[in-house]
C-alpha cells in the first residue's frame, strides 16, 4: 500500500497514513472516535522530503497495514512547530475537508492575486488562529508576519485565508454586513474604521478565533509561507464548485 | 332531470374519477424507474412505507371492527319509543349503519393507501424523470398526485350516492362519514407523529450534531423521514380531506333531512349534486395544470386550480339558471370556494419567503432562537385573523342568501363548507404533488445523481410547499365551517327527538361543555406532540448508537441500519395514538352522556373555536418558521452555519410538530367530535345524567 505523507493544519500536525487524500479527508473529519466530527485542512507532503527536525523512517516503519489487512489511517510524526519545518515547495495539494467528511482539492497557482484596494480580513490557521484586519493586501500582510515585523510579534511560516468583507471593505461604518456570518459585528466595524482611520495597518479582531470557517467565506484562497516562499492556493468560484463538485459545495453549504 | 336521477350521475362522477385515477396510476407505473440505484433506494421508502403501513391498518381495521361491533350493538336498540312501548329491537338499523361506518373507514382506507402506494413508486420515477426534463418530472409528480386526489373524491361521492340511494337516510350516510374521520384522525395524527418524529432525529443528529447534509444516505434516520413524508403529507392529508369532504356534504344532507317532508329529498341531495360537478370541474381542471421546460410548477398548480373553480362556479350558475337549484345556493356555494381561495392564498402570504412575515423571522434570527420563537409565534397569531374574517364572511353572507331564499340560513352555511371542498380532487392533487417531489430529490441525493437534476427537484419541490401552505389554510376554513353546518345539524337531531338545545352562557352546565371543549384541541396537540418529543428522543438516541457504535457508517464504507430507524417511528406513532384517539371518539360521549345535551353543544362551540384557532395557528407559524430557515440557507443573514441560521434551525425544529403533527390533526379532530356526537344525539337525548 501506498503511504502518503499530510500536513495537517487543523490541528498542526504532520501525519504518515497509508489512506489516499479523499479517504485520509473522510477519516480525519468522521472516521475516528479521536475526532469524530469537524474541518479539516491539510496538504499532502512530497514524500520524498526530508528533514532532520522529523523522525520521519521512524514513522513509516510503524506504517504498516493492520492484522486484519486494513490500512493504517495515521501515525503521528509531530504536533509541535511542524509548519515551519516544511519547505513550502514541498507541498503538494491542499484538502479542505467539510464537517461530514467530503474533501476537496485545491491546487497551487503560480499567480498571486493582487491586492484590490479596501480593506482586508484575514484568518491566520497555522500555527497560530488570530482573526486580523489589515489594510494590506495578502502578499504584504505575509511579509509583515514573516518577515518584516513592526512589532514584536512574528511567526517563521504561516498559512492564512483571506476572508470576505463586502460593502464593509470599503465602507466599515455603514457598509452593509450583507448576510456574512460574522459574530460580533459591531465590533469587526469598529476594528476596521480603527485600521482605516488610525495610524496601524493590522488589528487583531479575535485573539483565539476558531480556524474552523464557512469555506464560503474565503474571498480568493490560502496562502501558505515562510522566509523564502510564498505559494498560493486558490479557491474556485461557488459557480464552478456548484457545477462540478456539488457535493462537497452542498456539504461546505451547510 | 329529477333529483334521484343526479344521485346516479354522482355514482358516474365517482366511478369515472375513480377510473382515471387507476389509469393514471398504471400510466405513472410505466414510467421509467431508473438506475439500479435510484431503484435500491426506492425500494428502501417502499419497503418502510410498507411496513408503517401493514402496522397502521392492522390496527385501525381492528379498531374499525370493535367500534363497527359497538354501533351495530347500540344502533339495534330504538330508543325513541322508550316513552311509550319502551325500547324496541331492531337489529337491521344497528348493522346497517355499523356497515356504513365500516365501509365509510375503508374507502378512507383505500383512498390513503393509493396515495401511497403511487406516491412510492412516483418518487423514483420523478427523480428519473428529472434527469431528462423539468416538464416530465412535472408531469409524472402532478398525475401520481392525481391519482390520490381523484380516488379520494371518486370512492366519496360513489360511497355517499350509493349509500343514500340504498338506505334513503341521511343518518346512514352520517355513518359513513364517522367511519371515515375516526380512519382519517388515526392516519393523520399518526402519520404526523411518525414524519416528525423522524424528521427531527434526522436533523437532530444529521444535521446539528454531525453536520451532514439533509438526505444524506449516511444518515440511518433518513429513510424513516422520507417515508414520513409519504405517510404524513400523502396518506394522512389524503384521509383529512376525505373526511372534511364528506363530513361537509353529510352535515348538509343531515339538515336538508330536518326540512319539512315535501323539500327533504330535493335538499338532502343537493350536497352531493355539488360534490358531482366538483368532481367533473376536477377532471377538466387537471387537464389545464402543465408546464412548459423553462416554466414555472408554482403557478402552473395555481392556474389549474383556479380554472378548476371557475368551471364548477360555472356549471353552478347553468344548475341554477335551470332552477336545479336556488339562486340562494348557488351563491352560498360560490361565497365558499371562492372564500377558500382567498384563504388558501392569504395562509400563502404567511408562509412564503416572498413576503415581510418570513423575511422578518429569518431577520431577527440574528438575535437568537429566543427571538426568531416570538416573532413566529406572533405572526401565526396575526396570520389567523384573514382566515377567520373570511369565514365570518362566507358565514355571514351564505347565511344571508339562503335565508333570502326562504331557506335556512344555517343550510346555506353547511352549502358554502360543501363548495369549498366541492374542488378537492384538484386541491389533493395539487398537494399531494408536494411530498412527492420532495421524496424525488431525496432519492436524487441519495442515489447521488447530478446537481442539475437536485436542481430541477428543487424548482419542482419548492412550488410543492406554496401547495402545501394553500391546502393546509384551504381544509383548515372547510373544516370549521363543516363543523359550524355540524353543530347545527346535531342541534336538529337532538331537536328531532324532542330536546330543544338551549345553549345559553347563563347556563352552567353549558359553560362546563364550552369550557371542557375549549380545553380538548390544545390538550390533544399537547398529546401528540409529546409524543413527537418521546419518540424522536427514542430515535436520536438510536442514531447517534449507530453512529457511534458503526463509525464506517459516516466515513462511508458501512451501511446504517435504517430499519430499526423506520420500525422505531411506526411503533412510537401507533403506540401514542391511544389517549388522542378517547379524546375525539369517547370524550364527547361522556360529556353527553353524564353533563346532557346542552353541555355537549356548548362543548361542541368550545372545541371548534379553539380547534380552528389552534390549527391556523400551528399550520402557519410552522410553516413560516421552516421557511424562515430555508431563507437564511439561501445565503441570507448569514447563511448556513451562522448564528441566526442556529436561531432559526431552533424555530423550524419547534415548528416541525406545529404545522406537521398537531395542526393538520385538529381539524379531524373537531370533525370527529362533531360527528360523534350528531352520530349519538338520538341516544344522549333519551341517556343523561344531567
Amino acid at each position: 500500500m501506498e503511504t502518503h505523507f499530510y500536513l495537517s493544519l487543523l490541528p498542526e500536525a504532520l501525519i504518515v497514513s497509508m489512506l489516499n487524500p479523499e479517504e485520509f479527508g473522510s477519516y480525519y473529519a468522521v472516521g475516528s472516535s479521536k475526532k469524530s466530527r469537524g474541518q479539516a485542512m491539510f496538504f499532502e507532503v512530497d514524500p520524498n522530503y526530508q528533514n532532520s527536525y522529523f523522525h520521519l523512517d521512524e514513522a513509516l516503519k510503524r506504517c504498516v497495514p493492520h492484522e486484519d489487512g486494513r490500512p493504517k489511517s495515521s501515525i503521528y510524526v509531530s504536533v509541535y512547530r511542524v509548519l515551519e519545518h516544511i519547505d513550502p515547495s514541498a507541498l503538494l495539494d491542499l484538502y479542505l475537508t467539510t464537517q461530514d467528511g467530503r474533501t476537496l482539492a485545491l491546487k497551487s497557482s503560480e499567480i498571486i492575486p493582487d491586492g484590490d484596494e479596501g480593506l482586508h480580513l484575514y484568518q491566520e490557521i497555522a500555527p497560530v488562529t488570530p482573526l486580523v484586519v489589515s489594510r494590506l493586501d495578502p502578499l504584504s500582510f505575509y511579509d509583515l508576519i514573516v518577515n518584516n515585523p513592526t512589532s514584536l510579534i512574528s511567526v517563521p511560516a504561516i498559512t492564512f485565508a483571506e476572508l470576505q468583507l463586502g460593502e464593509l471593505a470599503s465602507d466599515p461604518e455603514m457598509g452593509l454586513l450583507n448576510n456574512l456570518p460574522y459574530s460580533n459585528p459591531d465590533h469587526l466595524r469598529q476594528c476596521l474604521s480603527d485600521v482605516k482611520t488610525k495610524f496601524v495597518s493590522t488589528k487583531m479582531v479575535d485573539r483565539t478565533h476558531s480556524p474552523v470557517i464557512p469555506y464560503r467565506t474565503i474571498k480568493n484562497g490560502f496562502f501558505v509561507g515562510n522566509q523564502e516562499k510564498l505559494r498560493y492556493y486558490p479557491m474556485p468560484s461557488a459557480e464552478t464548485l456548484r457545477a462540478e463538485n456539488y457535493r462537497w459545495f452542498r456539504s461546505a453549504s451547510m | 332531470m329529477d333529483y334521484q336521477t343526479w344521485l346516479y350521475v354522482g355514482i358516474a362522477g365517482g366511478i369515472i374519477s375513480i377510473a382515471v385515477a387507476v389509469y393514471l396510476y398504471f400510466w405513472v407505473m410505466r414510467q421509467d424507474p431508473g438506475s439500479e440505484r435510484t431503484q435500491q433506494v426506492g425500494s428502501w421508502i417502499r419497503s418502510g412505507a410498507n411496513t408503517y403501513l401493514k402496522r397502521l391498518y392492522t390496527s385501525l381495521a381492528t379498531l374499525a371492527l370493535i367500534l363497527g361491533i359497538i354501533i351495530a350493538l347500540i344502533f339495534s336498540f330504538n330508543f325513541e319509543t322508550i316513552g311509550t312501548t319502551g325500547v324496541t329491537i331492531e337489529p337491521g338499523s344497528g348493522v346497517i349503519m355499523a356497515a356504513c361506518f365500516i365501509i365509510g373507514a375503508l374507502c378512507s382506507a383505500v383512498a390513503g393507501y393509493m396515495g401511497m402506494r403511487v406516491a412510492v413508486e412516483a418518487n423514483v420515477r420523478t427523480a428519473t424523470a428529472a434527469q431528462k426534463s423539468l416538464q416530465q418530472a412535472f408531469r409524472l409528480s402532478f398525475y401520481a398526485g392525481a391519482v390520490l386526489g381523484l380516488a379520494m373524491v371518486g370512492l366519496a361521492v360513489l360511497g355517499m350516492s350509493i349509500i343514500f340511494i340504498l338506505t334513503g337516510e341521511a343518518h346512514a350516510v352520517l355513518g359513513f362519514s364517522f367511519g371515515a374521520s375516526t380512519l382519517a384522525l388515526l392516519a393523520k395524527a399518526g402519520g404526523g407523529i411518525y414524519t416528525k418524529t423522524a424528521d427531527i432525529a434526522a436533523d437532530l443528529v444529521g444535521k446539528v450534531e454531525i453536520g451532514i447534509p439533509e438526505d444524506d444516505p449516511r444518515n440511518p434516520a433518513v429513510v424513516a423521514d422520507n417515508v414520513g413524508d409519504n405517510v404524513g403529507d400523502v396518506a394522512g392529508m389524503g384521509a383529512d380531506i376525505f373526511d372534511s369532504y364528506v363530513a361537509s356534504a353529510v352535515a348538509v344532507m343531515l339538515l336538508g333531512a330536518s326540512f319539512s317532508t315535501g323539500m327533504q329529498y330535493k335538499y338532502t341531495v343537493i350536497p352531493l349534486i355539488l360534490c358531482t360537478l366538483g368532481t367533473f370541474a376536477s377532471l377538466l381542471g387537471i387537464q389545464f395544470v402543465k408546464v412548459k421546460e423553462s416554466g414555472k410548477p408554482g403557478p402552473a398548480l395555481n392556474r389549474g386550480t383556479i380554472i378548476t373553480c371557475i368551471i364548477f362556479v360555472g356549471a353552478l350558475l347553468v344548475l341554477s339558471l335551470l332552477k336545479v337549484i336556488e339562486p340562494g345556493i348557488f351563491w352560498s356555494a360560490a361565497v365558499g370556494i371562492v372564500t377558500g381561495v382567498i384563504i388558501g392564498f392569504t395562509s400563502d402570504y404567511f408562509t412564503n419567503d416572498q413576503y415581510k412575515p418570513v423575511k422578518e423571522t429569518a431577520r431577527v434570527s440574528t438575535s437568537g432562537s429566543a427571538v426568531t420563537i416570538i416573532t413566529g409565534f406572533s405572526y401565526g397569531l396575526i396570520s389567523i385573523v384573514p382566515s377567520i374574517i373570511g369565514v365570518v364572511v362566507a358565514t355571514l353572507i351564505s347565511y344571508s342568501v339562503a335565508l333570502g331564499d326562504g331557506l335556512p340560513g344555517i343550510y346555506g352555511i353547511g352549502v358554502a363548507a360543501v363548495g369549498m371542498l366541492s374542488i378537492s380532487g384538484m386541491i389533493v392533487s395539487a398537494d399531494a404533488y408536494g411530498p412527492i417531489v420532495d421524496n424525488a430529490r431525496g432519492i436524487a441525493e441519495m442515489a447521488g445523481m447530478g446537481q442539475e437534476v437536485i436542481e430541477r427537484s428543487d424548482v419542482l419541490d419548492s412550488a410543492g410547499n406554496t401547495a402545501k401552505a394553500i391546502t393546509k389554510g384551504f381544509s383548515i376554513s372547510a373544516a370549521a365551517l363543516t363543523v359550524l353546518a355540524l353543530f347545527a345539524a346535531y342541534a336538529e337531531v337532538v331537536k328531532a327527538n324532542g330536546i330543544d338545545l338551549n345553549i345559553s352562557l347563563r347556563e352552567p352546565i353549558v359553560i362546563a361543555g364550552v369550557l371542557l371543549g375549549a380545553m380538548t384541541p390544545p390538550l390533544f396537540s399537547a398529546l401528540l406532540m409529546l409524543s413527537v418529543t418521546h419518540n424522536a428522543f427514542d430515535m436520536i438516541e438510536e442514531i447517534r448508537r449507530q453512529f457511534h457504535e458503526k463509525p464506517g457508517i459516516l466515513a462511508g464504507t458501512e451501511d446504517p441500519d435504517y430499519d430499526r430507524c423506520v420500525g422505531l417511528a411506526a411503533r412510537g406513532a401507533l403506540s401514542s395514538l391511544l389517549l388522542p384517539a378517547f379524546l375525539a371518539v369517547g370524550l364527547p360521549l361522556v360529556i353527553g352522556f353524564v353533563l346532557g345535551p346542552d353541555a355537549l353543544g356548548g362543548f361542541l362551540g368550545g372545541a371548534i373555536f379553539t380547534g380552528v384557532i389552534f390549527a391556523l395557528l400551528m399550520a402557519n407559524a410552522g410553516g413560516l418558521w421552516d421557511n424562515a430557515k430555508k431563507y437564511i440557507e439561501t445565503g441570507k443573514f448569514g447563511g448556513p452555519g451562522s448564528d441566526a441560521h442556529k436561531a432559526a434551525v431552533v424555530g423550524d425544529t419547534v415548528g416541525d410538530p406545529f404545522k406537521d403533527t398537531a395542526g393538520p390533526s385538529l381539524n379531524t379532530l373537531i370533525t370527529v367530535m362533531s360527528l360523534v356526537s350528531s352520530l349519538f344525539a338520538p341516544i344522549i337525548a333519551v341517556f343523561h345524567l344531567f
